[in-house]
This record gives C-alpha cells, sequence and structure tokens, in this order.
C-alpha cells in the first residue's frame, strides 16, 4: 500500500530523517512511536506531501506522492487543526466535506453514526465554530473528518492525546472495528505505549529519524519497548 | 504597582515575536505616524492662511468655530476605524493578586498614550497662539483649546466603550452611518447648518470658562461610562470575544452550481463574515463605493469633450476595490488551514478558482451598486462597465499573481487597521500595475481617437480575459502548487 524508500530530510546539516526503505500492507495497522524530535511528524507530512522531502520518494497506491494528486482520494488524515476549517461549526464541515467526497447526505448520516459514542453528544448540532471547541472535541473533529470518503488509508497523529479516558477506550474501539471491517489502514503515532500496543499489529520506533526497531510480535512488543524508552 | 505594570506591557511589546521579526515594519510604521503627525502640525501652522484662502475677509474664528463640528465627526469616523481596544493583554493580569480597578486604569491610561490623542492640539494650537492669543489673551487660549482637546478626549473614551459594546453589531454599524449621514446631511444636502448649531459653544469658550468646565465633565463622565463598562466585563467570556455562530444560515445556494470552487467560495464567504479583519475589508468596500462623489461632481475635473482621465482609476476601484484589497492577501486568509486544501484532491485548484468565483461575485455587486452614478451623466455608467471587465478580465489575474509571491501568515481575528500582518513588499508593488494597467491600455486609444474609443479597448481587453480566463487562472494554480511546500511551512510558523 505505501512504500517509502532512500527518504532523507535535512535542514541545512540537520538530518531529521533518514529511512532506507519502509513498506507497509494494505490493512495493517502500523504504529510509530519516538521520543519528541524523532521525526515522527515529519515522516508523516512528507507522506501527505505538505514538506518536501530533500531525497528519496513516498508512494501510496504506487503514486509518488508529490508528483501526482489522485492518491489523495484514497488518504485521510488529521495531523493538526491546520488541517480543519476552525471558523465553521462542526457540522458546516463536515457539510463541506461531503460535497467535496461526493457523498449524499445519507452517506454523511452512517459516517457520523460511527462516531456518536465518541462525540458524546459534544460536536454536533452544538452552536459553536471549531476554533472554540475544546482541544478533545476538535480531535475527535478530526479524526471524524479524516475517516470521511472511504479512505484506505487514514493517518492520525497523536489521536489519544488531549482525550478522555473514556473517550481513548471508544477510539480504540473503533480503529479496531474499522481494520477488520473495512480494511483501513491506519498510521498512528502516539506516546501512550498501552494503546499503540493495544491496536497496532506493527510498530516502528524512530530516533533521531531512524528506524531503530520494527517490531511485529504483538507479545514482545510491550517489553520491548518499555525497554527502550526506561532506557 | 502601577509601574511595574507598565514596564511589564513594555517588556511585553518589545519581546513579542512580532516584533523581533517585523522590527523594519514597526519602525516604518513609527516613522509614518512621525510623518503624519508633522503633517498635521504643519496643516495646524498653515490653518491660517487656508482659511482666509477659502473665506477672504470673513472672521476666522467664526468660521473655524462653525466648522469644528466637523473635524469632531471625522475624528468620530477615524477613531472608530483606528482606535484599538486595551483588552487583549486582559487575559495574563486577570489572575493575579492585583485590584481589577487597577488593571483596569492602567489598561485605560495605557490607551490614552497614542498619537490620535494630540491630533487636535498638534492641529489647532497653532491657529490658537496666531489667532486667539493676539485677541483674547491667554485665558481665551486655555479656554478655547481646552474645549477642543477635550471634545477630542471626550470622544476618545466615548469610543473605547462604543466600541467595545457595539463593535460588530447592527446598532454599530448603524450609528457610524448616522453620524455620516449627519454630516452628510448638514454639508452635502444642505438641509440643515450643523456648524452654526454648534458654532456657539466654542464662540462662547473664547470669553468663558463654563464650556471648558463643562466638556472637562463629560471627559470625566465619559471615561467612567468606559471604566465602568470595562470592570463590569472583565471577564474572559465577556471581553476575549467569543462568538456566537451568528451567521449559521448564511451561505449562497447559487454559488453550489459551479461545483466545487463554488463550495470554496461559499466556505470562503463564512470565513469572510466571521473574522474581525476580513469583515473590516468587507467594510471598506461598502464605504468605497461612495469614493465617486468625491470625483464624479467635482469641478476640478470636469473637461470639454470626454472626461477626466482619473475617472479611469476611480471606476477601477470602485468595481475592484474587493478584489484589490481582500486579493492582495490572497493566500494569508487561508494561512491556519492551508494544510486543508493540501490535503483533499485538488484542493488547492477549487480553493482558488473559488476564491475568483467570490471576486467576480462581489466585483458584480459593486457594479451593480454603483449604477446610481449615472446620475451624474450616462458616461459613468460607461466606466464602470469597462472597468468592471477590466477587472475581472485582467486585474484579479495580476493582483492574484503578485500576491503569490512570498506569502505570509496571520491572525485574522486581529483588527485590521494599522495591521501589517501578512503584508509584505509584494502587497506595495501591486500598487503598480493596479495604478498603470488600466491606462496603459486606455491612454493610447483615448489620445488616438477619442475617450469612449479607449472605454471600449478597455472593456475588449476585459473581454477577452474573460474569455481566457481558464488559462490564466491555471498561471497561478500552478504557481500555488509549485511552491506549495514553502507557503505550507511558512504558514505554519508562529505569528
Amino acid at each position: 500500500m505505501i512504500q517509502i524508500s532512500q527518504l532523507k530530510k535535512q535542514y541545512k546539516d540537520a538530518v531529521v530523517l533518514n529511512i532506507d526503505s519502509l513498506e507497509i500492507s494494505k490493512g495493517q495497522c502500523f504504529g510509530l512511536v519516538g521520543n519528541n524530535g524523532a521525526g515522527k511528524t515529519t515522516l508523516f507530512r512528507i507522506m501527505l506531501d505538505l514538506v518536501r522531502a530533500t531525497e528519496g520518494y513516498v508512494k501510496i497506491a504506487g503514486q509518488d506522492v508529490s508528483k501526482t494528486e489522485e492518491w489523495k482520494s484514497i488518504m485521510g488524515a488529521y495531523l493538526d487543526e491546520h488541517m480543519l476549517l476552525a471558523y465553521l461549526t462542526p457540522d458546516e464541515y463536515f457539510e463541506t466535506l461531503r460535497k467535496i467526497y461526493g457523498m449524499s447526505e445519507a452517506d454523511l448520516r452512517n459516517h457520523l453514526e460511527k462516531f456518536m459514542e465518541l462525540f458524546n453528544g459534544e460536536v454536533l448540532e452544538k452552536k459553536k465554530y471549531i476554533r472554540d471547541l475544546s482541544k478533545g472535541n476538535l480531535k475527535k473533529v478530526g479524526i471524524a473528518a479524516a475517516m470521511m470518503g472511504n479512505p484506505e488509508v487514514v493517518m492520525l497523529d497523536e489521536p489519544f492525546e488531549n482525550l478522555d479516558p473514556s473517550s481513548q477506550i471508544r477510539l480504540k474501539k473503533l480503529i479496531q472495528k474499522e481494520t477488520e471491517n473495512s480494511k483501513i489502514t491506519f498510521l498512528i503515532s502516539s506516546h501512550d505505549l498501552n494503546h499503540v500496543t493495544d491496536i497496532c499489529d506493527r510498530i516502528v520506533l524512530l530516533e533521531k529519524g531512524k528506524v531503530i526497531r520494527d517490531l511485529r510480535e504483538k507479545a514482545e512488543m510491550m517489553s520491548e519497548l518499555e525497554a527502550y524508552f526506561t532506557g | 504597582m502601577f509601574f511595574t505594570l507598565i514596564r511589564l506591557q513594555i517588556l511585553k511589546s518589545f519581546r513579542s515575536t512580532a516584533f523581533a521579526k517585523s522590527l523594519l515594519a514597526n519602525l516604518l510604521l513609527g516613522f509614518l505616524a512621525l510623518l503624519l503627525l508633522s503633517y498635521v502640525l504643519g496643516a495646524g501652522i498653515f490653518l491660517r492662511r487656508i482659511i482666509e484662502h477659502f473665506a477672504d475677509g470673513e472672521d476666522l474664528l467664526g468660521v473655524l468655530n462653525s466648522y469644528l463640528v466637523f473635524f469632531f465627526l471625522t475624528e468620530f469616523m477615524y477613531r472608530y476605524f483606528v482606535q484599538s481596544l486595551p483588552v487583549i493583554e486582559l487575559e495574563s493580569l486577570l489572575h493575579l493578586p492585583i485590584g481589577k480597578r487597577k488593571i483596569i486604569h492602567m489598561l485605560l491610561f495605557r490607551s490614552f498614550i497614542s498619537p490620535l490623542s494630540v491630533i487636535a492640539l498638534l492641529l489647532f494650537l497653532p491657529f490658537g497662539i496666531q489667532v486667539v492669543l493676539v485677541s483674547y489673551g491667554w485665558m481665551g487660549l486655555v479656554t478655547w483649546l481646552g474645549s477642543i482637546l477635550m471634545t477630542s478626549w471626550t470622544l476618545h473614551w466615548f469610543m473605547l466603550w462604543f466600541k467595545q459594546r457595539f463593535e460588530d453589531s447592527l446598532i454599530g454599524l448603524l450609528v457610524v452611518f448616522g453620524v455620516l449621514l449627519v454630516g452628510a446631511g448638514s454639508s452635502y444636502m444642505g438641509w440643515y447648518n450643523l456648524g452654526e448649531i454648534t458654532k456657539p459653544v466654542f464662540d462662547l469658550a473664547l470669553v468663558s470658562p463654563f464650556p471648558f468646565l463643562a466638556l472637562v465633565g463629560l471627559v470625566v463622565g465619559a471615561y467612567s461610562l468606559c471604566f465602568l463598562f470595562y470592570v463590569s466585563n472583565a471577564y474572559l467570556e465577556d471581553l476575549s470575544e467569543e462568538e456566537n455562530v451568528r451567521f449559521v444560515n448564511q451561505s449562497f445556494g447559487w454559488l453550489s452550481r459551479f461545483g466545487m470552487p463554488g463550495e470554496m467560495a461559499n466556505v470562503e464567504w463564512k470565513l469572510i463574515v466571521r473574522h474581525k479583519k476580513s469583515r473590516t475589508f468587507l467594510m471598506l468596500s461598502a464605504f468605497f463605493l461612495l469614493y465617486g462623489l468625491i470625483f464624479y461632481n467635482n469641478p476640478a475635473y470636469k473637461s470639454e469633450d470626454g472626461f477626466s482621465f482619473i475617472f479611469i482609476f476611480v471606476g477601477v476601484f470602485i468595481t475592484g476595490i474587493f478584489m484589490i484589497q481582500y486579493g492582495q492577501l490572497f493566500l494569508s486568509w487561508n494561512s491556519s488551514n492551508f494544510d486543508f486544501y493540501l490535503s483533499k484532491k485538488s484542493g488547492v485548484e477549487a480553493l482558488v478558482r473559488g476564491k475568483y468565483l467570490l471576486f467576480f461575485g462581489i466585483s458584480m455587486v459593486c457594479f451593480l451598486a454603483s449604477v446610481p452614478y449615472a446620475y451624474f451623466g450616462w458616461h459613468f455608467l460607461l466606466i464602470h462597465l469597462a472597468t468592471f471587465l477590466f477587472n475581472i478580465g485582467i486585474l484579479v489575474h495580476v493582483i492574484i499573481w503578485f500576491a503569490l509571491w512570498k506569502p505570509k501568515p496571520m491572525d485574522l481575528n486581529k483588527g485590521a487597521m494599522f495591521n501589517y500582518e501578512g503584508v509584505g513588499a509584494a502587497q506595495f508593488l501591486i500598487i503598480i500595475p493596479m495604478m498603470l494597467g488600466p491606462y496603459l491600455i486606455y491612454v493610447p486609444f483615448s489620445l488616438l481617437f477619442n475617450d469612449y474609443i479607449g472605454l471600449f479597448a478597455l472593456g475588449t481587453i476585459g473581454i477577452l480575459g474573460i474569455i481566457f480566463y481558464n488559462r490564466l487562472a491555471q498561471i497561478n494554480i500552478n504557481r500555488v502548487l509549485n511552491n506549495r511546500y514553502e507557503i505550507s511551512s511558512s504558514f505554519r510558523q508562529e505569528l
């Protein structure tokens, strides 16, 4: 589904990302962990063609992301609030996206139905702009928006951050259900090792821009990561 | 305590990231303020001659006193647009164990230190020395000038209260239009003479201290009004302007017919009405519709055959003010959500085309609204038609092309006046093609044949531009796409 090859990002002398090769297969739930400054967000931004790679390429469904735009229709992402139209209400925002993705109103209703539990009645039909929402609710809007339009790949940066404990559990369930039912490929970065080992069947550990662990065995993930992070 | 607060304020402004980044822009602004003030002083020094020139042989003071009210009406208007509110700093102070009243006193005092507070003094002091001192002595000068200053300062406090209370509300707009109407009704339409009604107050101030004392009372009153309002509203929720959703259902159904660009134009419209800065730009466009009144009926621009060259410029302005103003910051408006458009398929293209659509729509509205100028002569209708076609056919592409030169991020919730966020060299350069462009086409034809052939040429070029709209727009779209990494990374930076 996604191929990364010889990818390098350099600011002047500082190399912030350097990945020889990484392949993510369809339907995988791919977790990305690493300390601050390890290059997680930079990697995500390059994959979304928001930042130019110094060398190498990222291919999604066989297309180089910096050359075409076709892949954008099978990719949903929420990195930060720059990806929202914060001056709309959540309802207006979803409505705008509905038109962009060419969905019917019933499609949108069905989609949002899946998020009702997560939203907990605090997001929809409230007369409030997105910019005035709490950080947790902002994140929920972003996640629901990223999963609109039947994407094959969904990319979420720190999805559990700022969510209350029950929302975290609900989100986890939601992601697990979507991986099973619709074979969506999830790319998730997180600092919460418990959650990420729970839902992901592969975890890649970044350090100073390099892949230093590629864990696929669910049983060993937690102990390996704990060993690394406790140093 | 008071001085600690003041010191904090000074540190704050010196250490803000914006200050370091745009030191040059700040210096330029400071220089500009000084320059403007020196112009005011210059006008003050020559005020006597100016009045002598226009009202030769009449009582100079009497003439001035009868026109003072118009000065204050003007002051009301520029204060409304320029004066900024001192509430932004409140958040970081409210939780500290400092009395609320003290903080508010400090904020209000700080707002008073502004070039606006001395304009009246600079303008009228020289005249006072030249004329009033001679005939009425020191007492007369103090009470007369004092009365003027007090009126001006009353406006200061009144405006602080008024803007905080009514800005962006319908009542605020109505009052501002009301003030405009009061002034226009008197001077332009001649229904009544506002100057004569208020003249006695200032005449009396020359010989008696009562008007001065009364006006001092008025200043104190206005200050108290302002102070009490701020103290009783010194809560984050009241002053930080958390807006309700007021415009929920305001969308243009007809725009949806244009597909994705239409949808983007719709969203952009919401952006405009929901942010302070863009709303001010929109309101300015409405004011600029009146621009023609200054020129069209002015005998200075009457010519024997055809019409004055300057009317082309006025026409470009009236029908295109929104695209000129809003378009010069083209992408900066979307700086906080540019990644949204990048991550959507054809998102950038839809965004740019959506903006085009919006510019066409609003230009159209401006053109239609300017039709009544035909009252001054049918040729104005032709001028507006030709400049309108030229605007939407050619000028819009040129403006956008320039605006795409290193766009900068900006905060849309700050006021628009004297706010140079997002403004770079490109925004100044835009003025050149905007002023010269129409004349490049119009002047040769107008000189060779006549003015109407010139207009015809202008309109024809515009129509050609409309026919090739897709290609021309594509140039700008490609420019955005080619620079997308630089643009999005500069937009992600902190302001």
